[in-house]
């Protein structure tokens, strides 16, 4: 079945524009979307893009950083950011703190930079600094427009976040149910890297109300890793007979962010990224992924995970031998497979996949 | 000929098989060729030289593998090479193990446990470090010909450490050796071992199960044969046609289909 | 902790180990210098504090050997808190300088090999890739490694050691500290302070349950006053260099920093490094250089190339070029000033805060440029480290700005500190060449 009409990214930016909004162009891969909404600041993420002409990126980073990196600065350099009114970085990985450093430092796009720290745990510590980080954003976009967005106006707007991220969830646990191919699916959910919360809200309750669907067919798996680029891999995933049943994928699952508890609007903004998905980058556990993992497949009866994951991604390298052993030996199979965003799909990333669905029969 | 039942066809990137096989599975006929760019005009070429073989390729089913085995549409079927390497070697052979298939282009370690089936596999990176294509690059550096590689660098009582595995960073360091009066066999020889402990590396990535069996063009080089088995200190077994094993598993998976069906 | 373990480490390490590496070093100490295999012709002869520094790493791991049992032993970062962990008398064992060690005698690829046999990918740290595949296979060179009762990763350095620790937590099942070092861009706000402050804190209990002892504030005072004693003491070694001839090169820092980094906070180093310190002077009254010639001076940037030292210490002394500051190994003394013994966790929460690499592209860029106004200095080698990208993420422009708005002359080579298989010798040659040609225009 088809997807209601979706406006792209560069609709979405200049309807926002025309309504004197701003454009906050955002780095992976946690972020408060509600505080820059308060500030009728629109943030869209920037995941590469992949198929990007790297050369400009390569005169400011050494060929073993990541693509998803290297894609940015080159985008930023060949004036794909143009649009945007600020730039913010948070502190995923090394790659991306020297990303936003360098930005700062030499790089100086005309755009303001915000390089945002994401505590690696969750302790009541952790807590307490990522909510003052977020007052510190606030101050800082306070200076820049001006404005000074009361506590109503930001819990109305983490309120309106939460409620697209409900729906979200919601998709993710109907989508047995909602005969969208892998595909389809990806690019309705991923809308929510820079459709307002209010658009995302409408086609999602559009998508939700549909009636009579057919449930996937093809083995059942859970896609693992950053980004699923390029997008074709999905129509290749059906192709070769299986469905994406969940995902742990960085711009995708790991942000299915519950609703907070605080009435304090930082407070809250932090809960909610910390009581995310377990994700390597904000220093969750092997034990922690491993269990959420098995969970995930429990609910949906996956038979085995891919681990799709961009080279020279250490967040996710180091991880991988483990807990490939320990799902292994709690009966979920996986593959691993390694990108590069620049790259076409390959016939050996197809074999792979292929391969491992014959395995899982 | 016995009757043909059966045929598997393996488009690679550089070459291109056919196998036929009979109703108890066994290889009757088979035909290898460089790989046309139009792999439909290939594939219609095979019909007809089936047809001067006596038998009518159309009216038989078909499973194809291979990079371009999407673009063969008279297959009933498409299968991986992991799983038609697989199956091919393991009834070839009449035993499990695990299977290293080192090709020009990709090199992959099988896992195949008792009943032919694919229990784990590994492929190389995306570098060209592990694959055929290392050798070749660096060896043609030295200007020995593809099919004297191995019997030259078996030949060498010394060994140099290669260090690099990344070709372009091994040709430089080649190139320094011989600028430095090196020797061309042991180069030869240490470059062999740089692949293999790429692929020795690969193998242990997914855990030796013995027998290990090899398979792939590059095998016919004997000092892959012998460094791999002074690595692992493991025999290795090899089938007879180890270029074909892609292109007969897919024929026997369109057999056993065909039986099924 | 086991009676038998003491006996044994007492016997092993105090009697033994203690007696014979002291004979050892003695007999290097008064034997007249001689080796076949030291370049005289361009080199003065090594610093006498090599035999005693030889000593005290022997000890070091000779003491780690026999710590399990005996004492609680704790594996940390190179940039972490050790403070408290050497007040509670924890046996303290850095991965990362193991792994130099490795790499410095040749064994990573064999240990690292173990590590990627296993499924870590070439692509990750390879101190990290070393320690795992050291724990994997037992293989090491100083015989065998402590296993850890305690783990402590602080972020100071890099993202990566949280994600290594994280598989040494899971491996050895024992408690992880993490004390999480926000990423200064500019100057850190308070409520940074404040976090790790609170994390230094919470990490006291958990620290001294896993030794089964209360930590006293008299006894972490001590510590930290040796600790800032040391630091002082190598920040004033380092400052020699600025000397010409300099006394000691960086190579000579990168051997003689083992203690600065391992063994901090302990009276031994204090002593080690004065003792370093009055034999430079020495050198300085006599007017003796690390190089028999000085005509031009550089700075490092980055990890030393552990397997390839002698070799481009070697290489630049023959044409007259000596490498007399880095920033790397400034980093283990810039913080001196900050360590506070009145305010123990205050100012351990700045110390630790304020490395180089947790500070943004731009201040390495200036401490460069401050460094080579300090020390007199030609020019700039920018180690591009394929493993470490916070060290090297932002080499690109500091080298380009080092060059086009100060004039001075800088190299980017491209390798890898720890790992020989992504070292290509002849470029690596062929571009200090033509780095060398520029220094002489
Ligand atoms: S892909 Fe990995 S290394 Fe690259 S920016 Fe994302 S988390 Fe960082
Ligand atoms: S990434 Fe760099 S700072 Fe981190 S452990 Fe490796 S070498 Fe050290």
């Amino acid at each position: 079945m088809e997807l209601p009409a979706i406006p792209n990214r560069i609709e979405t930016i200049t309807a926002f524009k025309q309504n004197s909004g701003m454009i906050a162009a955002v780095l992976p891969i946690h972020y408060p979307r509600s505080l820059f909404r308060a500030f009728d600041v629109l943030p869209v993420e920037v995941w590469g893009p992949p198929g990007t002409d790297v050369s400009h990126g390569g005169a400011h980073l050494q060929p073993y950083v990541c693509s998803i990196v290297h894609n940015a600065l080159s985008f930023l350099k060949k004036g794909g950011l143009d649009l945007a009114d600020f730039i913010a970085v948070p502190h995923t990985c090394d790659s991306l703190q020297g990303f936003g450093s360098i930005l700062l430092d030499f790089v100086k796009p005309k755009q303001s930079i915000f390089p945002l720290y994401l505590p690696r745990g969750n302790r009541p510590e952790d807590l307490r600094f990522l909510t003052e980080e977020f007052r510190q954003l606030y101050r800082h976009l306070s200076g820049l427009t001006g404005k000074k967005p009361s506590e109503e106006i930001l819990l109305r707007c983490i309120r309106r976040e939460e409620k697209a991220d409900d729906l979200l969830r919601q998709l993710y646990e109907k989508r047995q149910k909602v005969s969208l191919s892998n595909y389809s699916f990806y690019h309705l959910v991923r809308t929510r890297e820079y459709l307002p919360a209010e658009t995302f809200i409408s086609i999602a309750e559009k998508v939700l109300s549909r009636k009579g669907f057919d449930n996937p067919k093809g083995t059942a798996i859970i896609l693992s890793g950053i980004v699923p680029e390029p997008m074709e891999v999905l129509t290749t995933i059906t192709e070769l007979g299986a469905a994406v049943v969940a995902d742990d994928l960085a711009c995708c699952g790991r942000r299915l962010y519950a609703s907070g508890k605080s009435e304090q609007p930082f407070r809250r903004m932090a809960e909610r990224i910390l009581n995310a998905p377990p994700d390597p980058t904000r220093g969750n556990s092997l034990e922690e992924r491993k269990q959420y993992l098995l969970r995930l497949a429990d609910q949906t009866d996956a038979r085995g995970v891919v681990f799709y994951d961009v080279k020279f991604c250490e967040p996710e390298l180091f991880d991988l031998p483990r807990l490939r052993a320990k799902l292994k030996a709690a009966g979920l199979p996986s593959v691993q497979i390694e990108i590069d965003l620049n790259d076409p799909l390959s016939n050996q990333i197809v074999t792979r996949i292929g391969a491992f669905l014959e395995i899982l029969g | 000929m016995e009757e043909v039942k059966a045929l598997g066809i393996d488009v690679g990137s550089t070459t291109v098989k056919l196998t036929a096989v009979d109703a108890q599975g066994k290889l009757i006929w088979h035909h290898l060729e460089g790989a046309d760019p139009r792999v439909e005009d290939q594939v219609d070429h095979f019909f007809n030289l089936m047809r001067e073989h006596g038998f009518d390729g159309k009216e038989l089913p078909m499973v194809a593998t291979g990079y371009g085995r999407n673009l063969v549409e008279q297959a009933e079927k498409k299968v991986t090479e992991i799983t038609c390497h697989a199956t091919g070697v393991y009834n070839q052979l009449g035993h499990g193990g695990t299977l290293v298939d080192i090709g020009g282009q990709d090199s992959k370690v099988i896992i195949i446990g008792e009943n032919s089936q694919v229990v784990d596999f590994a492929m190389n990176d995306k570098c060209a470090a592990g694959t055929g294509r290392f050798l070749e690059n660096t060896a043609g550096r030295l200007r020995v010909p593809l099919d004297r590689m191995g019997v030259e660098a078996l030949s060498a009582a010394e060994e140099v450490a290669i260090s690099s595995t990344c070709t372009v960073f091994a040709e430089s360091e080649i190139i320094s050796m011989i600028a430095h009066g090196v020797e061309v066999n042991p180069i030869l020889k240490g470059l062999h071992r740089s692949l293999i402990l790429r692929i020795v590396a690969m193998i242990r990535s997914v855990g030796l199960v013995p027998p290990l069996m090899l398979s792939g063009g590059v095998v016919k080089n004997p000092a892959i044969r012998e460094m791999i088995t002074q690595e692992l200190g493991e025999q290795v077994t090899m089938p007879e046609y180890p270029q074909l094993m892609g292109a007969y598993g897919a024929a026997l998976i369109a057999l056993k289909n065909s039986n099924r069906a | 902790m086991s009676v038998s373990a003491t006996l044994k480490y007492m016997v092993n390490v105090n009697i033994i180990g203690k007696t014979a590496l002291g004979w050892q070093r003695r007999r290097a100490e008064h034997s007249t210098f001689s080796s076949s295999k030291w370049r005289t012709d361009i080199l003065s002869e090594p610093l006498r504090i090599g035999a005693r520094t030889k000593e005290l790493i022997s000890l070091h791991y000779l003491a780690g050997r026999y710590a399990n049992g005996h004492r609680p032993v704790a594996w940390v970062t190179s940039g972490g808190p050790v403070e408290i962990l050497q007040a509670l008398g924890y046996y303290v064992l850095y991965p990362e300088n193991h792994g130099a060690l490795c790499g410095a005698r040749r064994a990573v690829v064999d240990i690292s090999t173990e590590a990627e046999n296993a499924g870590y990918s070439r692509d990750i740290c390879s101190y990290a890739r070393t320690d795992i595949g050291s724990v994997l296979s037992g293989k090491t060179p100083v015989g065998k490694l402590p296993k850890p009762d305690l783990l402590l990763a602080c972020t100071n350095i890099c993202q990566t050691v949280l994600h290594w620790y994280r598989v040494l937590a899971d491996h050895f099942n024992v408690p992880l500290i993490l004390i999480d070092t926000p990423f200064v861009y500019d100057e850190a706000p308070d409520h940074a302070i404040k976090f790790v402050r609170r994390q230094l804190e919470d990490s006291i209990p958990v620290s001294e349950q896993v030794a089964g002892k209360t930590l006293e504030y008299k006894k972490l005072q001590e510590v930290l006053q040796l600790s800032k004693d040391a630091t002082e003491l190598w920040l004033e070694i380092m400052g020699r260099g600025k000397q010409h001839p300099a006394p000691l090169s960086v190579f000579d820092q990168f051997i003689h920093m083992a203690p600065i980094v391992e063994m901090r906070g302990l009276k031994t180093t204090v002593d080690f490094y004065s003792q370093l310190l009055k034999e430079l002077d020495e050198r300085i009254s006599k007017g003796i250089g690390a190089l028999k010639k000085e005509r031009k001076r550089l700075l490092w940037d980055n990890l030393p190339i552990w397997y390839r030292l002698r070799y481009l210490s070697e290489y630049l002394a023959e044409r007259g070029i000596a490498v007399v500051a880095s920033t790397y190994t400034n980093a283990w003394g810039e913080l001196a000033p900050l360590i506070n013994v009145d305010k123990p966790l205050d100012s351990m929460a700045r110390t630790y805060l304020y490395p180089i690499l947790n500070k943004g592209t731009k201040y390495k860029l200036n401490t460069m440029r401050r460094m080579v106004e300090d020390f007199d200095l030609n020019g700039v080698i920018l180690h591009s480290d394929r493993s470490c990208k916070p060290y090297s993420i932002g080499q690109v422009d500091q080298r380009n700005r080092l060059i086009k708005e100060y004039n001075i002359p800088a190299l980017l080579l491209e390798a890898d500190h720890d790992d020989p298989r992504a070292y290509a010798e002849e470029q690596v040659a062929s571009r200090l060449a033509a780095f060398m040609e520029m220094l002489e225009d």
